[in-house]
């Protein structure tokens, strides 16, 4: 096979270079000696064998000439090339070691940056979901109408009895299960514990793809109607921490909520559902049926898998048919104009939360311009170089060597740089994603199952082949990106030029002066707009931190724990009494109360009010308020404070009078100008709906969501009129308040010997929490802005400073001609500031465009404002001043006597 | 006898030296110098083969796949290697011996007229 005979010729050649290069050399030498011998004979002895060598060398030509046409032939010349580059390139950096370290470095920054991010952006946006054919997978949600001129809601999750005719009603999926997190109180086995489950259809596990470690899925009978038997499948996690990894597991009964389930299977390790934090997969069947049965009690969020030959845009366009199947049976109550509807989407477009997408987005975007800002100072460095180098690049190019051959070789020169950075950055990347895998955003922000998939976490992130291979590219393209110029520039034909050029600068410095100007212009205006965005993150941020939450978040601890399922509503009382008596008297706790969700958890109870002294509403048009439960003591502990009226007291309880405490908001939105005291209303939930509660108090506006959305309208019940089993126990003390978890855990335990204490944490740790979003990208948006500016001010001073170099001998002449030295510093630093006018300029346009980008994630702050914008270019000024004032000092020092004698 | 300075030696047209090494190669399996030397020797000294264009001919011819080469043993007992033709080198032969006719035949054709 005559192409098989070529191919293999062509990698021998390639992969065997040092033995086809013996064998070359070995023919050549045959070829020599045996036209030597020829001569000789045929000259019957008037030819010496020395002679006919030569002869024969002179016949031959230039030995070395031949060897690399052949090896050109061979197309190995290319290797060679680059090799010889590469060994040149080594060696000029090994002469220059300041240049080098100040250049890798400076890359090190920029592509280990990048190279962090990426992993970021890859492990939370792109890389596909960790299940088999992710792009079959789809989430469908309900509608919810636009109601009370909020717009609609598409992403509403689903109750059993709208899933089942859905689920009967559809041919676009092979696969549809519902899913929700939960915690759970286990027992047995070991010491309880308040673990994460996840409550799940038997077609969960089929529809993701998942298959069990061991054991077995639910069984079809284990999901044919409510109450069926109890079965639940453990994670890998919890497998080992309570079972040592035993096999023997399956079967064996686990004590949940009070009730005994059997064990039925153990996830493969990795997976711990789509919330990413499940212990536990509950059946969801083992519920009760008045649980499952209720259609609005909305819960559940649905995952399918698409049906072989359908697609996804099928699947979207078809979904709201099935929606209003949905909704023909289970029509609105009350309101019959309201109907609700259903889509479909991609399950990877939940995958993280959009506050997460977008913030991400501009960080790649930041540190894309840092890297940008560094390639510009490094091709800085390289114009410095290449001028000191001109001589020497124009005597090759005066001996005959190729531009394009000089091109390559200062190309690979500042790819080898580049590398060698990369090389260090790997080192910079490998400390940032340590930094972001160890960032839990799932508790900082409360992303619940609503929004993103728990599966999909920064935890993920981590420094694959898939980021190595971004940072070898990076690092090549760095290295063309600012390599080409410089190289290009070098090696323009002015020869005569070049080779005449002394130190005082000809045509070409000027035009490498002026380039390393737009280089310097282009690193102010980069670092410009990351300021601009870093300083606008700032603010945000600060703005954030001065929100007032409503309450004294100092020195109060919050715990939680599970009661049992055997207390009603009238020793649940009678319980938390006791609870509250015997922690108030553990020393140094000044106030114990109790809440039913705590400030800053991004979500709350809530529910519908109506005004029984006004005309009712429609129904469905309803206003919306928050609704919370609090014992008397839980206002004068927080310190929240009374605006008018009364707080609870110990007699608000179950026979007497209802009251309701209402929040400035809701005085605000609902009796504007009136008074609320004494006004009649109806709460949705607590047992308040069907009877007439009183309002007896406005208090100040606590923020339950988070600090960055405005107050709303809550309402407050008297925990003692509507008693309910999961309570936050709050304690305040005089001192340090982590003392107190120790002893009031004990009074918890001593109580409720089977019953997990958790969530203790301080109020000042969930305030924090609630932050540390905001917190982690702005620190991480300054970071690089902080980089930005170091680099654009080293970049700056070093063109100013090559410039003073360049200019010795005018400076020494002006000197010299009687100039004063303030002149001459006012010339120099202005040569800076002029810099700094043209990029700051350009800057400031570039981002005012760009920062239009962060709205959604600032607070309170316009991404134009003004101070911000000020503020930047103030600092820019500063910094360049600082840059240039050294080369100016130094300029203004020149000796004339000096600066002449130097050329 | 190595021909004097004075006498004339034809440069190669170009693209002839692969033909003629093709050609060569169809008589026996032969090393780089004696390919040279029978070219010199069957065109009476007048067409030279330089060792400069020998060489990277040789290995173009292979890398194509026309010509495969191995190591093997002089007549004199030292190591060279030794350059086949192959079955398309064979083919190729061919093709350029009738595009080198046609070529011959328009040259005369011209020259003739003029």
């Amino acid at each position: 096979m005559s192409l098989l005979d070529g191919v293999r010729h062509q990698l021998r050649s390639l992969f065997g270079a040092r033995r086809y290069a013996r064998e070359l050399d070995a023919e050549m030498q045959f070829h020599l000696s045996l036209d030597a011998m020829q001569r000789e004979h045929g000259a019957r002895g008037t030819l010496s064998a020395a002679d006919a060598h030569v002869a024969a060398r002179r016949r031959f030509g230039n030995l070395t000439a031949i060897t690399e046409s052949t090896r050109a032939v061979a197309g190995l010349s290319f290797f060679d090339a680059i090799a010889q580059d590469a060994r040149f390139a080594l060696r000029t950096f090994r002469r220059a070691p300041a240049f080098t370290t100040v250049a890798v470095l400076t890359l090190a920054i920029g592509i280990g940056a990048n190279t962090a991010i990426f992993g970021a952006v890859n492990a939370l946006l792109i890389r596909p979901l960790p299940f088999p054919h992710p792009e079959q997978l789809m989430k469908v949600g309900l509608i919810l109408p636009a109601r009370n001129g909020n717009p609609p809601r598409t992403d509403m999750v689903w109750s059993y009895p709208k899933f089942t005719a859905f689920r009967d009603a559809q041919h676009l999926f092979s696969d549809v299960a519902l899913y929700t997190d939960d915690q759970s109180t286990i027992s047995g086995n070991g010491e309880a514990e308040r673990v994460r489950t996840e409550i799940v259809g038997a077609r969960y596990l089929p529809t993701l793809g998942v298959r069990l470690a061991i054991g077995r899925n639910f069984l079809p009978e284990e999901d044919q109607h409510p109450d069926a038997p109890r079965v639940v499948v453990l994670s890998d996690g919890f497998w080992q921490r309570r079972y040592n990894a035993d096999p023997r597991v399956l079967g064996r009964v686990l004590d949940i909520g009070g009730k005994p389930y059997t064990i039925v299977g153990v996830l493969p390790r990795g997976f711990r559902g789509l919330s990413g934090r499940a212990e536990l997969l509950i059946s969801m069947m083992s519920l009760p049926a008045d649980v499952l049965d209720e259609a609005w009690n909305h819960s559940y969020t649905l995952v399918a898998r698409l049906a072989p030959n359908i697609t996804v845009a099928q699947a979207k366009a078809d979904v709201p048919r099935l929606g209003a199947i949905v909704d023909r049976a289970f029509p609105a109550p009350g309101a019959s104009s309201e109907h609700w509807g259903a889509s479909a989407s991609e399950l990877d477009a939940s995958r993280v939360d959009p506050a997460v997408r977008r913030s991400l987005l501009v960080l790649l975007a930041a540190v894309g311009l840092v890297l940008l800002i560094a390639c510009a100072n490094v091709a800085n460095l390289f114009l410095v170089r290449a001028s000191g180098r001109r001589r020497e690049i124009a005597v090759r190019l005066a001996v005959g060597a190729g531009r394009g051959r000089l091109v390559r070789q200062l190309l690979t020169e500042s790819v080898i740089l580049s590398l060698l950075g990369g090389l260090a950055g790997l080192l910079v990347a490998w400390w940032g994603v340590r930094l972001l895998a160890a960032f839990d955003p799932g508790q900082a922000l409360r992303v619940q199952t609503f929004s993103a998939i728990g599966a999909v976490s920064f935890s993920n992130i981590r420094l694959d082949g898939a980021a190595l291979a971004f940072a070898a590219c990076l690092a090549i393209a760095t290295g063309l990106l600012f390599g080409l110029v410089p190289a290009l520039q070098s090696t323009q034909r002015s020869l005569t030029g070049a080779l005449k050029e002394e130190a005082g600068g000809g045509e070409g410095a000027r035009r490498t002066l002026s380039s390393r100007n737009v280089l310097a212009i282009v690193e102010i205006a980069l670092a410009v707009v990351l300021l601009a965005g870093s300083g606008l993150m700032l603010r945000s941020l600060g703005k954030l931190l001065r929100v007032n939450p409503g309450f004294d978040p100092e020195n109060t601890l919050t715990m939680r724990f599970s009661t049992p399922e055997s207390y009603g509503p009238d020793s649940l009382a009678g319980f938390f009494d006791a609870v509250l008596e015997r922690t108030a008297a553990l020393p140094g706790v000044t106030g114990s109360a109790l809440i039913d969700c705590p400030p800053l958890n991004g979500r709350c109870s809530g529910s519908v009010m109506i005004f029984r002294d006004q005309p009712a509403p429609v129904p469905g048009t309803e206003p919306e308020v928050g609704v919370h439960w609090v014992t008397p003591s839980w206002m004068p502990i927080m310190k929240v404070p009374l605006v008018r009226g009364r707080y609870f007291t110990r007699d608000d309880r179950e026979g007497v009078r209802k009251v309701v405490l209402v929040n400035e908001a809701a005085a605000r939105r609902f009796w504007p100008g009136g008074d609320p005291i004494g006004r009649p209303v109806s709460v949705g939930q607590g047992g308040f709906w069907k009877d007439t509660a009183y309002v007896v108090g406005v208090v100040g506006d606590v923020r339950f969501e988070s600090l960055d959305s405005a107050a709303t309208p809550d309402v407050y019940l008297s925990y003692y009129q509507s008693p309910r089993s999961r309570m936050m126990l709050m304690l305040r003390s005089a001192g340090d308040v982590r003392a107190l978890a120790a002893p009031a855990r004990r009074v918890v335990r001593e109580m409720l010997p089977l019953s997990p204490v958790y969530e203790v944490r301080t109020m000042r740790e969930r305030a924090a929490d609630a932050m540390r979003y905001a917190r982690f990208s702005t620190v991480i948006l300054a970071l690089f802005g902080i980089v930005a500016l170091a680099l654009a001010t080293m970049g700056t001073y070093g063109v100013i400073s090559f410039g003073v170099a360049q200019r010795t001998r005018e400076i020494g002449i002006r000197v010299a001609l009687g100039a004063q030295r303030g002149e001459l510093l006012r010339m120099i630093v202005r040569q800076g500031l002029l810099l700094a006018l043209v990029g700051g300029v350009a800057g400031l346009v570039a981002a005012l465009a760009a920062t239009r980008v962060l709205r959604s994630l600032l607070f309170e702050i316009v991404p134009s404002d003004p101070l911000t914008f000020a503020a930047i270019l103030a600092l820019l000024a500063l910094a360049v001043l600082a840059a240039s004032w050294i080369p100016a000092r130094r300029a203004a020092t020149i000796h004339p006597s000096e600066a002449l004698r130097e050329s | 006898m190595p021909p004097s300075p004075g006498q004339s030696r034809s440069e190669l047209l170009k693209g002839t030296l692969d033909m003629l090494i093709l050609q060569t190669l169809t008589l026996q399996p032969q090393h780089g110098y004696a390919i040279a030397q029978h070219i010199e020797r069957l065109s009476n000294d007048v067409l030279s083969v330089e060792q400069g264009s020998l060489y990277p001919a040789l290995e173009r011819l292979q890398k194509k796949g026309w010509v495969t080469s191995k190591w093997g043993e002089s007549p004199t007992g030292r190591k060279a290697r030794y350059y086949t033709i192959t079955a398309s080198g064979r083919r190729q032969l061919g093709r350029e011996i009738s595009s080198f006719d046609r070529m011959l035949v328009a040259i005369r054709a011209v020259m003739k007229r003029a």
